[in-house]
């Protein structure tokens, strides 16, 4: 029986899922760098021979798009008779289809079935230093790429499942850490392998032509699911300023016509000095987060979905940037990217997305001698905060942001035995804020009791002037933060900061934003707001002043 | 002299099964009898008792009794639990609410956390601090403890968890303040439950969340053994009662009254324990357990005969929820929402899927004829004649065929298709989710199935093993005898055991081999005077000792024994053995010094398990079992006439080739061409497969 009714296609779908998944927990198990298999800074992927995404795997919403984009480019440089079974790719120069930053290293490996190309499987893993100016490649102070790592312009490592060792050699001559290097690299080349013998097995058990159908139906499907979306949506332009932490402005042009998103940055300011830029790739990948935010579904994301998407940008912007701009810290103009475009879609589109969250990776670096092992440590860690509230409840407390997902924070006991650090407090940020129908979810606060002399503390934290913005006369969130209270009492506040120096007894306070409100706060009910009172999500004063509450419940 | 009579009786969630073994001591002459009734909501105890008179199983024949129960589970999902109440260290009162942070279903923007068993105005805060090497840093000051408690009777709290940071390295804290609450409080006005006595493993929001669920369940799960051992008491049972735990070993019923939580995942762990102890008597150690029951499908792992007990255990965890865990040992498995009552729908693109949502035993699938009308994986198999419509359910039930045709059909009408394409579709679908489940414990965790052969149970498993083998590439698939209660089986099969999992971070050299053998030697001497006290003799336990190791820096750690007492000359043979073992997962190994993370001791004490006796021949001949033939559909393997065989009357040697069709009481085994039946000296049925399948 190898007609193609929908239920063989169907499994070959649900097969493309588990073998991205698959090929995730393989990098996963065998990376050697803690930030690739705790924060799951990773994603694999399958494309059609073409480098359309068929099935992404990820722990993150970030990478999910990313990896289409690394195939293109390969397909852009090399003429199709060059690309040969036995090759694998490698690229992170977001100048030819790396994407986000050097840190982030993709090898793409073409899969072949009877001589011809039926697919790619491509991963991508952050690895902890390719070199440039400072230890771990991302500098807060470069001005050009050059200074941020090796550029490997997508490139061939592998050929005829020979490794190309003078590729090799170089890349290990650029590294500080050339052992991880080495053991990233052997992991994800690993899960390419398996990758690719499973969609060998695949396209064998149900043929070659079957296997093409069910890539074209799911990718077919996905862009039926998002035309359906944008039907919801009325059709028209939006325009959207918003103002940032550091005074400048921010904007972007929605237009929804003929069943196209058509998303417009050319008003962006021009490229920056420092690595705050992304790549036209990058700017793409940050939109197509959005739109899949607006899809909600993430079984289904496939490059199918993006097709209903367009995105202009003008080259020499932060959007856009040309080489040879840095990009190192790109992650923070992103996730203002990804918010500002659902901010647009959420105030004059969407019935269903809710308000403004904490919204930053609320980068925390810390570093300095382990009072317990005299080693040097270092705490290199994104934070969680609270979430907007929305058309089906109240805002989700303390969860990390829109970039990444089923990412876990470390957990006090450990990082006090790690790190030599106190963890005075981990709790729910007890500021007012937030108000609505449905009101904000909770940031958070956490204390680091410092405890040896001569410690650093390098932040990067965004929403920390301009707070999470409110829906539907929902009010605005609270805002993201560091707090240095020193021994004597005195304190200091932070957000955009590179090497604060703290000592034993200093308190490093991370409190991260209280997620804004949907609907006017007039509307919540008196249940809610009692729950609030008794949980102590809410001070008294503040309900009484914000939502009109007495105890008669007369409002 | 009287026989030797042990009994295992298991609450699931539809059925109460019952398992009946005696031995004649003096000839070895065995006569194992089986039996099943409903289960009975909320009074449980009430079917044990039920299954008991069914079964014509006396009380006070009964030397040792193993009972397994979802009444812990049950309290959970269906929080009907106590109301309950936290006191943690000062700061930490949120953790609870925070949890890891994590977002599983990352693209949902409106994606809700899982609530909090326990309010946050139910949880509370004391001033101390125990630091990160276990050292008091702040001294523990209950000044607030009368108000606190005060405040828990005005709010109605039943039951008390207390974890305090840093427990796992000192408790001092906590039994110091649970010891001031027994003192301002009546006797039985709370029950309490401190974490070091759940867990000792660091993590505090995991342990916090393992101590408040425990504290949750507490009373319900007390009252519920209180009154099985009466209810027992009361049928003159006077023999021993063991409750059957998540670790794949039972413990006593004092024991399992402390922490009720440890019965979390019995029943699936006791059909696991079944199928390592089973391949240890047909000698398979390399075994693949799948359990297909009516809601959802778990299989697990053994290798080498051991089965894998972790504390990586979570409920309600799947990719739409990060669930809430439960650090306690339970035997490592994955659990899918896809059994027999698994329901059949359409999306609004009209793309078929199966499952999770089941129909459970009420309604039940569409055939049951009470009022289900949706279709289910088991209709689906009626449909394709592989179910038997005139011996449903043993016979029990007629199957509503019309119905379950007119549920296919109205599926049928959206995608264009026939009833049978539909039913069909739902076999290959719910197959192959299976497939990717089974996946998840083997191929992702470095195994190839075709080493491992497959041991199917529960109700449904037997319907789609030899299809779910054959797409993994497993040569061989057996059918335990007692497969329909295999649960209850596998309880009779196990030991006392009680595992200790202690967190500590350790290098691994010469200079920390007194602290760890210091570490060591305590956990032994609680446990093997636990032992002692419990009245288990020295020369009926045994203790195993393994190592959490992993390398420098690194997050994942592996398993190794370790000899006891500890010496120096341990230290090289356990770095390679690690090693070895890293390669084996991880596909590499590395220079890098290793170091100690935890220590975990297994306590075992043998109860008295009776050695299974081969069955014998009546010299039957197989068409003697024949019932007949009909047309089966295999789905991918397409349609053939199938000879139907009567399960109750094959024996051993018997042998024969599919496609073929088994009968028996609780289950129906699908045989599809090409595969060889053939009945073992215990009377499992063995299906070997023509070599094939899925390269690796």
């Amino acid at each position: 029986m190898k007609t193609q009714d929908p239920f063989t296609l169907e499994i070959i779908q649900n097969s493309l899922r588990a073998i991205s998944d698959e090929m995730f927990s393989t990098i996963g198990k065998t990376a050697m760098s803690p930030i690739i298999y705790e924060v799951l800074d990773m994603a694999t992927a399958i494309t059609d021979a073409d480098g359309e995404l068929a099935s992404a795997g990820s722990g993150i919403p970030a990478f999910v798009g990313a990896l289409d984009k690394s195939v293109r480019a390969i397909l852009d440089k090399y003429p199709d008779d060059a690309i040969r079974e036995g090759d694998i790719y490698i690229t992170n120069d977001p100048f030819y289809g790396g994407v986000t930053h050097l840190n982030d290293v993709v090898l793409i490996k073409p899969v072949f079935a009877d001589g011809e190309r039926i697919a790619w499987v491509v991963n991508i893993a952050h690895w902890n230093d390719v070199g440039g100016k400072s230890p771990g490649s991302m500098s807060v102070d470069a001005n050009e790429i050059y200074q941020e790592g090796i550029r490997i312009p997508a490139v061939k490592l592998f050929s005829n499942d020979e490794l190309i060792t003078s590729v090799m050699d170089m890349l290990l001559a650029n590294s500080r850490m050339p052992d991880f290097l080495e053991g990233d690299l052997w992991a994800q080349i690993s899960a390419l392998r398996v990758g690719n013998k499973r969609i060998k097995a695949l396209a064998g058990k149900y043929g070659t032509a079957t296997f093409r159908d069910a890539i074209q139906g799911y990718l077919d499907f996905g862009e039926l699911m998002a035309a359906r979306t944008l039907k919801a949506l009325p059709e028209g332009e939006y325009t959207l300023s918003e103002p940032q932490d550091d005074g400048s402005e921010l904007s972007v042009t929605i237009q929804v016509k003929a069943g196209q998103l058509i998303i417009d940055l050319t008003q962006a300011p021009d490229q920056s000095d420092s690595p705050i830029n992304i790549s036209r790739d990058g700017t793409l990948l940050a939109c197509q987060m959005a739109l899949m935010g607006l899809i909600g579904d993430r079984e289904m994301a496939n490059g199918g979905c993006f097709r209903v998407m367009q995105v202009k940008t003008r080259p020499g912007s932060l959007y856009d940037v040309k080489a040879p701009g840095a990009c190192g810290i790109y992650f923070e103009t992103m996730i203002r990217l990804n918010d500002l475009i659902w901010r647009a879609l959420a105030e004059n589109m969407s019935e269903h997305l809710p308000a403004g969250n904490f919204s930053s990776i609320c980068a925390t670096i810390m570093g300095g001698t382990h009072p317990d092992t005299g080693k040097h440590y270092s705490i290199i860690e994104p934070e969680i905060g609270g979430w907007g509230g929305g058309p089906g409840g109240d805002g989700a407390n303390a969860m990390f942001c829109a970039m990444h997902g089923d990412t876990f924070n470390c957990p006090a006991e450990v990082a006090e035995t790690r790190y030599g650090v106190t963890v005075g407090q981990m709790a729910l940020n007890p500021e007012d804020g937030g108000a609505g129908e449905f009101r904000g979810g909770k940031g958070i606060v956490i204390d680091y009791k410092i405890r040896s002399d001569n410690s650093f503390v390098t932040c990067a934290y965004t929403r920390s002037v301009v707070p999470p913005w409110g829906l539907k006369e929902g009010h605005n969130g609270t805002a993201n933060r560091i707090e240095v209270i020193r021994d004597d009492g005195s304190s200091e506040r932070y957000a955009m900061a590179t090497g604060i120096n703290v000592n034993t007894g200093d308190t490093v306070r991370v409190i991260t934003a209280n997620g804004a409100g949907y609907g006017k706060p007039e509307n919540r009910s008196q249940a809610a707001i009692e729950q609030d009172l008794k949980n102590g999500y809410v001070t008294v004063e503040y309900a009484r002043s914000v939502y009109g509450f007495n105890q008669s419940g007369s409002r | 002299m009287k026989n030797n009579v042990f009994v295992t009786t298991d609450v699931g969630g539809t059925f109460t099964d019952l398992v009946y073994l005696s031995e004649d001591p003096a000839t070895g002459r065995q006569q194992l009898k089986t039996a099943k009734t409903d289960t009975t909501p909320p009074n449980f105890e009430q079917g044990v008792l039920k299954v008991m008179e069914k079964a014509g199983v006396s009380g006070e024949e009964i030397q040792v009794m193993a009972h397994g129960t979802t009444v812990v589970i049950n309290a959970l999902t269906e929080r009907k639990g106590a109301t309950t109440a936290l006191i943690t260290t000062q700061g930490f009162r949120d953790v609870l609410e925070i949890g890891r942070g994590n977002r599983p279903d990352f693209f949902n923007l409106n994606y809700q956390k899982p609530e909090p068993y326990i309010p946050r105005y139910l949880r509370f805060e004391v001033d101390e601090r125990i630091d990160c090497h276990g050292q008091v840093e702040r001294p523990l000051d209950s000044t607030h403890l009368p108000q606190i408690l005060d405040t828990m009777r005005n709010e109605g709290v039943k039951a008390i968890a207390i974890c305090l940071l840093s427990s796992y390295r000192n408790p001092e804290h906590e039994i110091s303040l649970a010891s001031a609450i027994e003192t301002l409080s009546e006797p039985g006005e709370f029950e309490l439950i401190c974490s070091h006595q759940v867990s000792r493993e660091w993590r505090e929001y995991e342990r916090t969340s393992t101590t408040a669920l425990s504290a949750y369940v507490q009373p319900v799960a007390a009252r519920y053994l209180s009154e099985l051992d009466t209810g027992l008491k009361q049928k003159n049972f006077d023999g021993r009662l063991y409750i059957m735990q998540s670790n794949c070993g039972v413990d006593t019923l004092a024991s399992a009254k402390q922490v009720p939580i440890t019965m979390v995942e019995s029943g699936p762990a006791s059909g696991i324990w079944g199928a390592a102890e089973l391949g240890k008597i047909i000698d398979e150690p390399n075994i693949i357990a799948l359990d297909i029951g009516g809601t959802t499908a778990k299989c697990s792992l053994i290798h080498n005969g051991e089965v894998t007990v972790t504390s990586d255990y979570y409920i309600e965890r799947s990719p739409r929820s990060a669930g809430y865990p439960i650090m306690v040992p339970v035997v490592d498995l994955v659990e899918i929402g896809n059994g027999g009552g698994s329901i059949a729908w359409l999306d609004e693109f009209n793309k078929l899927h199966v499952g999770p949502q089941s129909a459970g035993a009420l309604p039940g699938p569409v055939a049951y004829g009470r009022g289900g009308s949706e279709p289910t994986t088991t209709d689906a198999n009626l449909m394709l004649g592989r179910i038997n419509p005139d011996y449903f359910c043993g016979g029990e039930l007629t199957a509503d065929m019309t119905a379950v045709e007119r549920s296919m059909n109205r599926l049928g009408q959206q995608m264009g298709m026939t009833p049978a394409d539909i039913a069909r579709g739902i076999v290959r679908i719910a197959n192959n989710n299976m497939v990717n489940a089974l996946k998840l414990v083997s191929v992702n965790r470095g195994h190839d199935p075709r080493d491992f052969t497959m041991v199917a149970f529960g109700g449904g498993g037997a319907m789609h093993a030899c299809a779910l083998a054959a797409e993994l590439g497993i040569k061989k698939v057996v059918i335990p005898a007692t497969a329909s209660v295999f649960s209850a089986w596998g309880m009779m099969m196990s030991d006392i055991r009680r595992d200790r999992l202690q967190t500590f971070l350790c290098s691994w050299d010469l200079n920390a081999i007194d602290a760890i053998s210091h570490e060591m030697e305590n956990l032994y001497r609680s446990l093997e005077q636990e032992f002692i006290d419990d009245e288990l003799p020295r020369d009926k336990t045994e203790f195993q000792f393994y190592g959490r190791f992993r390398y420098v820096n690194q997050e994942h750690s592996i398993e190794i024994q370790l000899s006891y007492p500890l010496s120096q000359s341990h230290l090289e043979p356990v770095i390679a053995r690690f090693n070895e073992a890293y390669e084996q997962e991880y596909s590499y190994r590395l220079d890098n010094d290793i170091e100690l993370v935890g220590l975990h001791l297994v306590g075992k004490a043998d109860v008295g398990k009776v050695k299974l006796a081969r069955q014998a021949q009546t010299g039957r001949l197989l068409s003697e079992a024949i019932k007949g033939e009909r047309m089966v559909d295999f789905a991918e393997d397409g349609r053939h006439q199938a000879v139907i065989y009567e399960g109750e009357l094959l024996e051993p040697g018997m042998t024969f080739p599919g496609p073929a069709i088994i009968e028996q009481t609780g289950t129906t085994i699908v045989v599809h061409p090409q595969q060889e039946v053939q009945v073992d000296e215990y009377a499992n049925i063995v299906i070997n497969l023509t070599p094939g399948g899925e390269q690796q």
